[in-house]
């Protein structure tokens, strides 16, 4: 649409304004399902506003609906700033095409994700985060010894924030943890929700560090209908899904919050009483219509970061450092918590960014739990794989073949090919089917079909493990009990 | 259950602004009048039920048993449900007594005791058993500071401190669960969540005050004191989730009950029945409540008895004339006179206290040569140094076991 009305407009960035501020629309959300804390994007602020109402073009800077300017770059910015939350959800009422953002009340349609071009660049100087730069990789694999996980290497881990300061701490010789989570939002899993799984496990082999995975049921009943024991249950469901992707035994401990409440309870009070409500408001758009109960929530996903929010698994009464891989919609949410820590006088946890896993439709959908059609869920048989990937896969290749194969294909915005640079290990594999598809030797229908293969192999090994995962296995890694510290 | 309805809606109640010249919330108790607080307008305000003469007969009748002095006075004198307590007592079915305390400060007043006393005089009498919820992190979140070192630690040890002033009143071990909610949040939290999801923001905000600088931790709280009210608070101790749940307090602590009450139908909750007190008045006067933080506001249970004496000489606030001559002529006011009011809550004796009220107090009795107030205070000192010595006694007496026997989480026998 925009091609059409500017057809000499090629650059993303600019789309990205033009479309905030002429059309009012905000482009789609990200594409993880995850909601609020674990359960994924932060809202924003109050509900999105059409047009700036500054009005004007806006040089740069992204900017949310309700027309403030998110964040200035570089430094801890204030978790109190009024729509600090990026990408938050968008229901799709319109579906497919140009997102029409008809925000739910209290969500901010913030200007995220458009046709694929995120400016990760500009993410990561307006939120204040640092970029994973190939020195920092380079630190990573000397760190480890290894070499480091393709997600690492691809630049699906982007940004970070503190992980230089970790790695010191990890070379003195000083333990840190890994901590990440996950809202139970409904018992089937998507591939969406796998990556910053495996990028933990991965971190988890490659430091051999404790993990420690906190299942929100009691954020998931707040939010959604449903009495506390049905997610309760569907916890205990995706714990199984979290174990297969196989961490070890005896370094991980995964748990439900109403499980180990009495555990994390002082540490929540001391967080609950540094954050204001207001602080809650701008960062979260949790407004006074909402429960207390939401107003309160976010000091039971910060406490997790500090190890003794948990005195049964790390008896120490000194809190260790903490490592979060998280997808980048949930910093703000740990900005918060890296206030907080330094108002307490504990260690700030330091964090690895995601990029998103694009939605089938590309970036004017959202994987969704609550939408089929959109996501692979770890259960797809191999058949339903295939033809969703088929029937929806957003493809960046020509309209003709001959277009096609005269221009090549646009590796960026296919989400075909994102899937297979997001999963497959083979990186000469994978470089190659890019510089084809490019130059217009591999089709649409060819690159769908080897993304058809990958995803296939992907949740049939995935499913194997989960079969694998027995009840023992359950019970030892959801089994209160002190977890080896270096 | 339709009129129950409308008295207990929480929502555009404004209970926090002052209204008819008082505000009244759990952190703020002020008066316009020298008389102190107006019960009447407040009872309307709240919309509860006067404890009537024939309700306290209806009492007397079940269960054999003359009224408590402080029903036969009016001091507790509002009420909400009561009378289906009454017919749960008729028809032999149980309920169980909520009560707590806010660990501030390592020692009780007088005023702190009121609530227990009353509590006690109830388990004893209906024979029912009792909770009593400690709230170590209110406090932390109210009066935590982390540069003065007030720690959450702090909070706990007097909360432990407190349960043995707790336990001094009498209460008995194999019906009475007393718990710090920093150590019982593990069980708790189910239903401390269900009720944090049934109250909005707004809803608290307006019932408590709370502004937008407040912590999270503030407005989520009224939940947490909230979760007692429901027998799925004490799996171990309640099967039946239907069983009622009385709750005597000073009326102060009504906000709290009141929002309990409208969320309770919501979630499929029996609402809890509500006893309250009127204040009883500082030391210095009764247009306030009386503050733990103020030693001449105050007796505490700690206090020596020549602490009690001149406490009582120096500060109790008198109703009393300008000077001696108008008091023997006219009689003291004792609406404001402390020295009365005190007797009015701690004298058992009936007719020692009309006497009082007739000779110190304006009237026909000893018309000419009314008491000075210098003699009813002795009176009081008198009335309540045998108080506190057998309270200090009984503290004394408890030791770590006892109160970890209270505090354990056990089956309670009734």
């Amino acid at each position: 649409e925009m091609s059409r009305v500017f057809p000499q407009c090629r650059d993303p960035l600019v789309i990205l304004i033009l479309l905030v501020h002429i059309i009012g629309v905000s482009p789609a959300p990200p594409a993880t399902d995850s909601r609020r804390g674990w359960m994924g994007p932060p809202r924003g602020c109050p509900p999105a506003r059409l047009r700036d109402p500054r009005g004007g073009a806006r040089a740069g800077g992204v900017t949310s609906a309700c027309g403030v300017l998110r964040l200035q770059g570089g430094g801890e910015p204030d978790p109190g700033a009024h729509c600090a939350a990026v990408g938050s959800q968008v229901e799709q009422e319109t579906g497919g095409g140009v997102a029409e953002g008809k925000p739910h009340m209290g969500e901010v349609v913030t200007a995220f994700e458009v046709k694929g071009a995120v400016d990760y660049d500009r993410l990561v100087e307006e939120f204040g985060s640092q970029r994973m730069d190939e020195a920092m990789v380079a630190r990573l694999e000397k760190a480890t010894g290894m070499r480091a996980h393709h997600l690492i290497r691809r630049g699906f881990v982007f940004s970070h924030r503190d992980l230089g300061l970790l790695l010191d701490l990890h070379e003195a010789g000083k333990p840190f943890f890994l901590y990440t989570g996950r809202g139970p939002s409904s018992t089937s899993m998507h591939i969406g929700h796998l990556v910053p799984f495996i990028l933990t496990k991965w971190l988890q082999d490659a430091f051999k560090v404790p993990l420690v995975v906190q299942l929100t049921d009691d954020e998931k009943f707040l939010w959604k209908g449903g009495g506390l024991d049905d997610y309760k249950a569907m916890g205990m469901d995706n714990a199984r899904d979290i174990a297969a992707v196989g961490f070890d035994p005896d370094r991980t401990f995964i748990f439900l919050d109403t499980d180990s409440i009495d555990m994390l309870y002082p540490n929540i009070l001391r967080i609950q009483r540094q954050t204001t409500c207001s602080q809650v408001k701008g960062i979260f758009g949790v407004t006074d219509s909402d429960s207390i109960g939401k107003m309160s929530f976010p000091a039971t996903q910060a406490a997790p970061c500090f190890s003794t929010s948990l005195p049964a698994i790390f008896p120490s009464k000194a809190d260790m450092a903490c490592l979060v891989p998280c997808a980048i919609d949930q910093d703000p949410y740990f900005r918060m918590t890296r206030h907080v820590a330094a108002k307490l006088g504990k260690p700030k946890p330091a964090l690895l960014h995601c990029k998103f896993i694009p939605a089938l439709q590309g970036d004017s959908g959202k994987m969704s739990a609550s939408e089929a059609g959109t996501a692979i869920y770890l259960t797809d048989t191999p058949k339903e794989i295939k033809s969703k990937v088929n029937k929806h896969a957003f493809s960046g290749g020509r309209e003709t073949v001959e277009e096609h194969r005269r221009l090549g294909g646009d590796t960026r915005t296919d989400v075909a090919y994102r899937y297979i640079e997001f999963l497959h290990e083979d990186d000469d594999y994978v470089a190659k089917l890019g510089e084809d598809y490019r130059a217009g030797r591999v089709l649409s229908g060819e690159m769908k079909a080897e993304a058809v293969k990958c995803l296939q192999g992907v949740v049939a090994r995935h499913q194997d493990a989960r079969g694998g995962v027995s009840e023992e296995l359950l019970r030892a890694l959801m089994w209160r009990r002190e977890l080896p510290v270096r | 259950e339709v009129e129950n309805m409308a008295e207990d809606s929480a929502d555009n109640v404004d209970l926090a602004s002052k209204q008819d010249g008082q505000v009244v919330t759990p952190w703020e108790v002020e008066a316009d009048a020298d008389e102190g607080i107006d019960y009447e307008k407040l009872i309307v305000r709240f919309g509860s039920q006067r404890i009537s003469p024939e309700l306290i007969e209806r009492m007397e009748k079940l269960t054999g048993k003359k009224a408590h002095p402080w029903l036969r006075r009016g001091i507790f004198f509002s009420h909400r449900d009561f009378e289906k307590i009454l017919d749960l007592y008729e028809a032999k079915k149980p309920f169980y007594l909520y009560t707590g305390r806010g660990p501030s400060s390592d020692a009780l007043h007088m005023g702190h005791l009121i609530p227990f006393m009353f509590t006690k005089w109830l388990q004893d009498t209906f024979g029912v058993p009792l909770v009593i919820q400690i709230t170590d992190d209110e406090k932390y979140l109210w009066k935590g500071d982390l540069e003065k070192g007030i720690t959450l630690e702090k909070f706990y040890n007097l909360g432990r401190e407190n349960t043995r002033d707790i336990i001094a009143c009498g209460f008995d071990v194999n019906k009475t669960f007393i718990f710090s909610n920093l150590e019982y949040m593990g069980t708790m939290y189910p239903t401390v969540v269900k009720i944090q999801k049934a109250i909005t923001y707004n809803q608290a905000r307006g019932c408590f005050g709370f502004v937008a600088e407040d912590s999270i931790g503030k407005s989520a709280f009224p939940a947490v004191q909230a979760a007692p009210s429901f027998p799925a608070c004490f799996p171990h101790l309640f099967e039946d989730k239907e069983t009622q749940c009385l709750i005597p307090c000073a009326i102060d602590q009504d906000p709290y009950f009141r929002m309990t009450r409208d969320l309770a139908p919501r979630i499929g909750w029996k609402k809890p029945a509500l006893l309250h007190s009127k204040f009883f008045p500082a030391l210095t006067g009764s247009k306030t409540k009386m503050s733990a933080s103020d030693a001449t506001t105050t007796i505490y249970v700690s206090d020596t008895p020549d602490q009690v004496k001149n406490k009582v000489n120096k500060y109790a606030f008198s109703g009393g004339q300008f000077d001696a001559e108008a008091q023997k002529e006219k009689g003291a006011d004792l609406e404001v006179d402390v020295a009365y009011q005190w007797m009015f809550f701690f004298c058992d004796d009936d007719d020692k206290l009309k006497k009082l009220a007739d000779e110190y107090g304006p009237g026909p009795v000893r018309a000419g040569n009314k008491m000075l107030t210098g003699e009813a205070k002795k009176m009081l000192i008198e009335t309540l140094q045998p108080i506190i010595a057998r309270h200090q006694k009984a503290r004394a007496a408890v030791t770590d076991e006892m109160v970890d026997a209270f505090m354990a989480v056990r089956k309670l026998s009734w």
